[in-house]
C-alpha cells in the first residue's frame, strides 16, 4: 500500500467515525433525557419507556456501527491496498 | 392566668399528615409510614420485571431468527460462510445484552448510557479481518440480525 493511499485511508477512518457519531449522538442524549423525564412523570410506566428506549437505541446506535465497521475495513481489511 | 389550658402530652397523636414533636416519635416510625415504603417498593420493582421480560423475548426473537438464517445459509451456501453469519450473530446478541443492560442502568445509576457494547462490533470486525475461518460480510451481516428480529418482534406485539 503506497503512502498517499494509507494516508487517505486514515484520514477517511477518522472522518467514518467522527461523522458518523455526531447523528446518533446528539439522537441518543435527546432520546434517553426524554425517557429520564418520562420515567420521571411516570414511574408505573418505566418498563414501556426503557423497552421503547432500548429499541431505539438498538438502531440509532447501527448508524454509529456503520461508520465504525467503514473504518476498521479501512484501516485493517483495506480494499484499495493492491 | 393563661386562658388555654396547659400544655399536655397527647395521649392520641394526629393519624395522617403532621407528626406531634414527641420525644418518642423519632425512635418509632408510625406503621403509616412502613406501609408507604412497602408500596413504594413495589411500585419500583414492577416495571424492572417488565422491562427484563422485554428483554428475554427480544434476546429470544434474535436467536431464533439467527438460527434460521444459518440454517438457510449453510444449506445454500457452505458451513464456512454459515460458521461466520453464526458468530456475527451471536455478537449480535452479545452487543443486545450490553445495550439492554446499558438503558437499564440509565436513570439509576449513571445519567448516560454507556459506550461498552461497541467493542463488540470492533472485536469482531478486526477478528474477520484478522482469522482466515472468518468472512467479514457473512460476519457483519449475522451481527446485523438482531434488527430484523426486533422489528418482527415489535410487530408481533403490535
Amino acid at each position: 500500500m503506497d503512502s498517499i493511499t494509507t494516508a487517505a485511508s486514515v484520514v477517511a477512518a477518522g472522518l467514518a467515525v467522527g461523522l458518523g457519531a455526531i447523528g446518533p449522538g446528539i439522537g441518543q442524549g435527546t432520546a434517553a433525557g426524554g425517557a429520564v423525564e418520562g420515567i420521571a412523570r411516570q414511574p408505573e410506566a418505566e418498563g414501556k419507556i426503557r423497552g421503547t428506549l432500548l429499541l431505539s437505541f438498538a438502531f440509532m446506535e447501527s448508524l454509529t456501527i456503520y461508520g465504525l465497521v467503514v473504518a476498521l475495513v479501512l484501516l485493517f481489511a483495506n480494499p484499495f491496498a493492491g | 392566668m393563661l386562658a388555654s389550658p396547659p400544655l399536655q402530652p397527647e395521649t392520641n397523636p394526629p393519624q395522617g399528615g403532621e407528626e406531634g414533636l414527641q420525644p418518642g416519635s423519632e425512635a418509632s416510625p408510625s406503621n403509616e409510614t412502613t406501609l408507604d415504603i412497602k408500596s413504594s417498593e413495589q411500585s419500583h420493582s414492577a416495571p424492572p420485571d417488565d422491562y427484563a421480560q422485554l428483554q428475554r423475548r427480544f434476546i429470544l426473537a434474535t436467536l431464533i431468527v439467527s438460527a434460521l438464517v444459518v440454517a438457510i445459509t449453510a444449506l445454500a451456501f457452505d458451513l464456512h460462510i454459515a460458521s461466520s453469519v453464526l458468530v456475527g450473530a451471536l455478537a449480535g446478541v452479545l452487543y443486545l445484552r450490553l445495550l439492554a443492560r446499558s438503558v437499564g442502568k440509565l436513570g439509576n445509576g449513571s445519567k448516560s448510557v454507556s459506550k461498552i457494547q461497541l467493542i463488540v462490533p470492533v472485536v469482531l470486525v478486526i477478528s474477520a479481518s484478522r482469522f482466515p475461518q472468518l468472512e467479514l460480510l457473512p460476519a457483519f451481516l449475522g451481527f446485523l440480525l438482531y434488527k430484523p428480529a426486533l422489528i418482527l418482534q415489535g410487530l408481533l406485539e403490535a
